[in-house]
């Protein structure tokens, strides 16, 4: 291609440049940003990633300028190139996880170990018993063998006891045959089994003499070691292109009748006696839903920070962008104007900076209410060496137990919050205009990879059952007069209490009110749902879209219970400054009462405000909000502290410079511009000339 | 390829439980088909071009999700090209050729060639210009693209950088871009296609001109040196020739290209381009309204110049169409939401999951079996409602259509008095109905659960290239304000004379809120024996718009707040006011003779379509129209249940009122949404045997940089691509 001419070189972005634009931005709010950042991700945690982020900007396979053009075949094996360069890294540098996880998330891509390094190990960790343990978690660390976690099926994703695959006990040989009976049956969507493991761990229903005993893991092989090929009687292969996670190698898995050893049923919980041909029931199972609640407040504070890397980019890009006149700018006053100063933009963007803040504090909360849990389990001497089968979380105790708390609390939170991540992306990059569309906005690739969260670790729909079974359950135990032992029971008892004199609620003059309130429209939807259930006699599936309502009021409730609780009780006083503080209450009143407006019939109709209120929150008090947080909007984004390299974005540039890098990737990187083509339909000859780019760095 | 796999089956028929699904339903699928989609004889064209294009192997679509951009492109252009040779073999008409667009289902190169480039010309152009240019369009002698947005500026055709300065001794015009942030850019076709360019640029004219300059931009003192001799004439479209027609290199002081990858659209090449003082002779300015006289070199205009925005209403006139789906002009380019409700319907009916709690089990299924996901109300209050919209885009889309040739007519006739109340509905209709239609094919994708996330759901792709309508041609948000300016000028005129007459609907609206609203108690949707009524329904919608209007009336004109932060009111309004004209063309086509006339039970079906939409949006907003006293606290207590029993009516009707929008599967492309449910078999189909990446083995050791196993080349080849 020809080189840029010098008159196209030498031409600037008209009016204030980006970099004035944002330097002004950051000049009118004293927030200290770098003390945010400290509150947020701790001192120690961002020396360590910048250490990261030096080490591999410095290595050529990192380099991202051709992610964005590149097919699906690149794609992946670029990224295989990656991880194995990460690995190299890890031993050379010494990585811990923590730092491993670091590195990874700056690359910015789902990489084909990643299921390795999660479920595998995990799994392994947790359910093997000490021999499995020494036999595949030792060489898996080590990177000898590779695995995935195969559990979903083709025809069966949440239910596991709906899989089909099938593991039968064969007594005289000692040994299972996995096999699968269907093509539903097939293993699908298992990341990192397409083209990268030699190893699985399979669930399949276990069969012993006919009898069926429910879904239990196996560790099966399926590459050969060195030529990599599937073994006998496996069929093996990646499921094609999807709509993002193109870089991972999600794949299919079949078993024509494989025989693998008595050894290799994972058996920390269960196992066979081989003598007996037995089933033996060892142990808790429920330490699994521990890693699986642990899993759900990782999916809650990861998507406070996956909302705010979409967030920076069009809060950035607002203050830089201009557009159309102020209708009542006076006449001397000429100039497009920041679309950042529209309300409709405000309106779009500042809750969602709010829930940034928001998601964060309550995953935070969650995860001490699990190292809560882990204390109280390791404290009790029960749990893992228990000899009777501990309950699942439906069948536990409900309102003594922080287990079933902290399950349901985990499964309506991750419901709630990957939604409002997801939701909130796309939010971000319309709110950017024509550019969010282009790929060099860094929010529609970013928006695709993170979109499976929503249907992963249980639908974001059928998990609100469990939240809502919690609830019935825990509002049945207090309208039987139990007392209330832990936060749910008590905003329920509390509700109750109050049946025959109602509320009256100062939501906009008394944060703690606020928080109230959400408590009393989701305690009110409890009971409604109850009498829908027990005295109305209505069927379940009748009530499924109540439940959800319930799952997500009650969720609201919990961010902003941990939102204020953070605020309130927590060490942010000292931690950051005054002006940060006050921010942060704004933030957390920004989000409740556009929550509480947007859900406003609900508030209503539950007594927990009157349209009064709700007309004045929406009219008056989030109008305020927004006016008020306006200014500080670049610096809160600031806080969160993204590198440019992470964010590979033209709009969301720390420096302002949109629309110089938004050209530069245009006109340079692109190697579409290399090609010269023949337009008239008449002739076949499709690309005239093919050259290389004259390719430079900014 | 053979193995074990070949002989496997699903464990659940797909295709015998769509088969009674269809059987469960005496809906006529043929007459509601022909019913829907008559216009130009659309089904009958969609089966005889597709036997044509499903021949060439060119246009087959299984590879199509692993390429690259720049293999996309490729494909794309081959593809456009293909079809226009087709055209010529075929001898197909222009219909024929947008149904070939349609079916091909992707952004062709030559895409804006046959719509605004043309139609800018045929509109804008003289006679003279139309006579020297149209052939060659016709002919593809030259193919042109439409170059309007700039790197900093969307919207707003004001604030446009790119500049003509009119040279009176030479005759000509300079195009210029003075900065950056002035190269053209998103202009699709451009990047590497096009010929020609129809170039936005404001026009600038020696200060000693005798005509008015226009009063936006008069002084602006960011401008060059030549402020003091130039003055601004707003903006004006001029053909610049851009590529040489033998080299295709870009002509000289030039620069033109693609402006990269996006989240759709990557067959298209968006441009961008940058001009260096290139000259134009007199003739390449549009001049049907304006002109630069010889004698004097002031600036003609003739008729109204808010038809120098009219190719954009004529673009935006289309994107409805496109949204829900009949257009005037190009019939094809639409469906888009009918074909993700067909997808997500025909997948729900085939996927089971868990059983049901209470073990009563469903019609149609063994009591062990797992329930069928479109059986689950959470799964119906994501789809149902949507496919009751695809219904009420439909029939606002027929109004539209009645409403754009009405209103051509009087302004073709010299009267631009409906060009406001046109360019206010379409802006409204096109930022409402683009978001149902985007949100609506996510929230389908998603109802999928896993499978959606898949390229065999077909979803992929049509997301993506659908995703950039709700920003292009103007932001959904910033273009509803220019309904709410209409609707705020309509109240004020109404306040003054409550008493008179109405002229329009609008009118119609507003003056029988402000005759009410002393007295207003809301309405019932509940008849008093426990029936719907549809007429009341409506008259929630009415009032909620009305009622909008005023406030913002009030907080605008007697309050006289700032606009600015009136903007998330007005964007209220705008989408309210569209709701009411979606719910009421709907009410008002269930009572006109096509639809009465149609067999039993459609007439009642779409009824039940038509109540489901409108208890759906209410209680979707529940809280806006409670605030405005549009629905009383007793009827939003019973919403929800109410929405609950008429998805029960419409549910057994699914899968045969998807089947009525006859999208083919050809074009659906998705292993989910196949009309024979085998959608198992398919997806094995696609992952086993059409995927490449299955044709490699990899090196998966970590201390080996060779990345596919026995290439022996280190990685080094991959590096070299970085």
């Amino acid at each position: 291609m020809a080189p840029t001419p010098d008159w196209v070189k030498q031409l600037k972005p008209s009016g204030p440049q980006g970099s004035e634009l944002l330097a002004a931005e950051r000049g009118q709010s004293d927030i200290h940003v770098e003390k945010l950042q400290e509150l947020l991700l701790t001192k120690d945690v961002i020396e360590r990633r910048n250490k990261i982020l030096d080490i591999l900007k410095s290595e050529p396979v990192f380099d991202k300028s051709s992610n964005y053009f590149n097919g699906r075949m690149e794609r992946f094996e670029r990224a295989l190139a990656r991880e194995k360069k990460l690995q190299l890294l890890r031993r050379k540098h010494n990585w811990t996880t923590d730092e491993l996880r670091t590195a990874s998330e700056a690359v910015g891509e789902p990489g084909p170990y990643a299921l390795h390094e999660s479920m595998f190990k995990i799994t392994i960790g947790e359910q093997g018993t000490p021999e499995q343990q020494e036999k595949f978690l030792k060489p898996a660390t080590d990177y000898k063998i590779i695995g995935c976690y195969a559990q979903t099926e083709l025809g069966h994703g949440s239910n596991v006891r709906g899989l089909e695959t099938t593991a039968t006990w064969n007594p005289e040989d000692k040994t299972f045959t996995i096999h699968s009976p269907h093509l539903t049956a097939s293993k699908w969507w298992i990341g990192s089994l397409g083209r990268t493991a030699n190893f699985a761990c399979v669930m399949a229903q276990l069969y012993i003499g006919g009898k069926s005993f429910g879904p239990h893991p196996f560790i099966v092989q399926v590459r050969d070691l060195k030529t990599h090929q599937p073994l006998e009687n496996i069929h093996v292969g990646d499921i094609g292109p999807k709509f993002g996670y193109n870089t991972m190698d999600n794949g299919f898995l079949l078993f024509n009748k494989v025989k693998v050893p008595h050894f290799n049923m994972l058996g920390r919980f269960s196992r066979i006696d081989p003598q007996t041909n037995k089933y033996v029931r060892q142990g808790s199972p429920s330490l699994i839903y521990g890693t699986l609640t642990w899993v759900r407040s990782n999916i809650v504070m990861q998507a406070g920070s996956v909302l705010a890397r979409g967030v920076t980019i069009a809060t950035r890009y607002c203050a830089v962008r201009r557009q159309f006149q102020d209708r009542d700018a006076p006449p001397g006053e000429k100039g497009e104007n920041p679309v950042l100063n529209y309300t409709m933009v405000q309106i779009r963007l500042l809750p969602l900076l709010a829930a940034t803040f928001a998601l964060h504090f309550t995953g935070k909360g969650m995860m001490h209410m699990y190292q809560e849990n882990q204390k109280r389990m390791n404290g009790s001497g029960k749990g893992r060496e228990s000899e009777t089968r501990g309950a699942g979380p439906e069948e536990t105790q409900a309102g003594s137990d922080i287990l079933a708390d902290l399950h349901a609390t985990s499964c309506g939170l991750k419901s709630l919050s990957s939604s409002i991540a997801a939701e909130g992306l796309e939010v971000c990059r319309r709110a950017c205009g024509g550019h969010g569309y282009s790929s060099f906005s860094g929010i529609g690739s970013w928006y695709a990879d993170y979109l499976p969260t929503v249907t992963w670790e249980g639908d974001n729909f059928m998990l609100t059952q469990q939240v809502a079974r919690y609830l019935l359950k825990s509002a049945r135990s207090v309208l039987s007069g139990a007392k209330p032992s832990n936060e749910t029971t008590r905003i329920l008892s509390d509700f109750r209490s109050r049946s025959e004199i109602g509320c009256a609620f100062d939501i906009l003059g008394s944060d703690e009110d606020l928080v109230s309130a959400f408590a009393w429209r989701a305690s009110f939807l409890t009971f409604e749902a109850l009498k829908h259930r027990d005295d109305n006699k209505k069927p379940w599936n009748d009530l499924l879209v109540d439940f959800y309502r319930l799952s997500k009021a009650h969720s609201q409730y919990l961010v902003v219970r941990n939102f204020y609780d953070a605020l309130k009780h927590g060490n942010i006083g000292r931690e950051v400054d005054a002006t940060t503080h006050d921010v942060l209450w704004k933030l957390f009143r920004l989000w409740a009462l556009h929550t509480l407006e947007q859900e406003g019939s609900e508030f209503f109709a539950s007594g927990a405000a009157s349209r009064h209120q709700i007309s004045l929150a929406r009219t008056n008090a989030v109008m305020k909000l927004l006016k008020e947080i306006r200014p500080h909007a670049v610096s809160l984004v600031d806080g969160w502290g993204f590198d440019d390299w992470v964010l590979d974005s033209s709009l969301g540039r720390f420096d302002g410079k949109v629309y110089e890098d938004m050209f530069h990737r245009a006109s340079e990187l692109n190697p579409l511009n290399g090609v010269t083509v023949d337009p008239y339909p008449e002739n076949e000859v499709l690309f005239k000339k093919v050259e290389p780019l004259a390719k430079s760095k900014l | 390829m053979t193995d074990f796999t070949d002989n496997l089956k699903p464990r659940y028929d797909g295709a015998a439980i769509l088969e009674a699904e269809r059987s469960a339903s005496v809906l006529g699928i043929d007459e509601l088909s022909k019913h829907l989609l008559s216009r130009d004889d659309f089904l009958g064209r969609q089966e005889k071009v597709l036997k044509v294009l499903r021949k060439e192997k060119l246009f087959n679509k299984d590879q199509q999700l692993n390429l690259s951009r720049p293999e996309r492109y490729h494909l794309g252009l081959a593809r456009a090209k293909a079809i226009r040779r087709l055209v010529r073999r075929e001898a197909w008409d222009h219909e024929d050729y947008k149904m070939a667009e349609y079916l091909n289902d992707e952004m062709s190169p030559f895409h804006l060639h046959m719509t605004m480039f043309v139609t800018t010309i045929r509109e804008q152009g003289s006679p003279a210009q139309n006579k020297s240019w149209m052939p060659r369009i016709l002919d593809y002698d030259i193919i042109g693209c439409y170059a309007q947005s700039e790197l900093g500026h969307g919207s707003n055709v004001k604030g446009l950088e790119t500049e003509a300065r009119w040279d009176p001794v030479a005759q000509e015009f300079e195009i210029h871009s003075p900065h950056l942030t002035a190269s053209k850019w998103w202009n699709g076709g451009m990047g590497r296609t096009a010929t020609h360019a129809i170039v936005v640029a404001q026009l600038l004219l020696p200060k000693s001109s005798t005509a008015q300059p226009s009063t936006t931009d008069s002084e602006n003192p960011s401008r060059s040196h030549t402020t003091s001799e130039y003055v601004p004439y707003g903006p004006q479209t001029f053909i610049v020739q851009i590529r040489d027609k033998k080299s295709h290199q870009p002509m000289q002081g030039i620069a033109v290209g693609d402006i990269g990858p996006k989240y759709g659209y990557a067959s298209m090449d968006n441009g961008y381009m940058l001009f260096d003082r290139v000259r134009v002779p007199k003739s390449a300015m549009l001049s049907r309204y304006a002109e630069v006289s010889d004698e004097t070199g002031a600036l003609i205009r003739r008729g109204h110049p808010a038809v120098v925005y009219g190719s954009l209403t004529f673009v935006r006139g289309q994107i409805i169409m496109h949204a829900r789906h009949v257009t005037p002009f190009s019939d094809m380019n639409w469906l888009v939401l009918a074909r993700a409700v067909t997808v997500a319907v025909r997948y729900c009916a085939v996927r089971r999951q868990f059983q049901d709690r209470d073990g009563v089990a469903p019609t149609h299924s063994r009591p062990q079996d797992e329930v069928q996901v479109l059986d689950y109300p959470t799964v119906q209050i994501r789809i149902l409602p949507l496919l009751a919209a695809t219904f009420a885009l439909h029939y606002t889309g027929e109004y539209m259509y009645n409403l754009y040739h009405q209103s051509r007519r009087t302004i073709e006739e010299g009267d631009f008095g409906p060009l406001a109340a046109l360019h206010s509905a379409s802006s409204g209709l096109k930022s409402l109905c683009t978001t149902i239609a985007a949100d609506g094919i996510e929230t389908c994708r998603r109802a999928m659960g896993g499978h959606g996330f898949g390229g065999g759901s077909g979803l992929v792709g049509l997301n993506a290239d659908y995703l950039s309508k709700p920003t292009v041609e103007g932001d959904n948000w910033m273009i509803t304000q220019q309904v709410a300016a209409y609707l705020i000028k309509k109240t004020t005129e109404c306040v003054q004379n409550v008493a008179s007459a109405t002229q329009d609907p609008t009118e119609e609206l507003l003056k029988d809120y402000l005759r009410g609203r002393a007295q207003h108690t809301p309405p019932s949707f509940l008849a008093a024996d426990g029936s719907i009524d549809d007429d009341a329904l409506v008259q929630i919608f009415r009032w909620r718009a009305a009622a909008l209007a005023y406030a913002a009336y009030q907080a605008r004109v007697e309050e006289k707040k700032p606009w600015t932060s009136l903007m998330i009111q007005l964007h209220n309004l705008s989408h309210a006011y569209s709701y009411h004209i979606l719910v009421s063309t709907f009410r008002t086509a269930l009572s006109s003779s096509s639809v009465t006339s149609l067999s039993n039970p459609t007439p009642s079906v779409l009824r039940t379509c038509f109540r489901l939409f409108a208890l759906h949006t209410l209680s979707q907003s529940a809280s806006s129209f409670l605030l405005t006293s549009s629905i009383s606290a007793s009827d939003l207590q019973v919403l929800d249940a109410k929405i609950l029993e008429v998805m029960g009516e419409l549910r057994p009707h699914a899968v045969k009122l998807v089947d009525a929008w006859a999208v083919p599967d050809w074009l659906l492309d998705s292993a989910l949404g196949r009309y024979d449910g085998k959608v198992y078999e398919d997806l094995f189909e696609r992952a086993h045997r059409k995927n490449p990446l299955n044709r490699t083995t990899f090196n998966v050791d970590w201390r080996s940089e060779e990345v596919v196993l026995g290439s022996g080349d280190g990685g080094r080849q991959l590096l070299a691509k970085l």
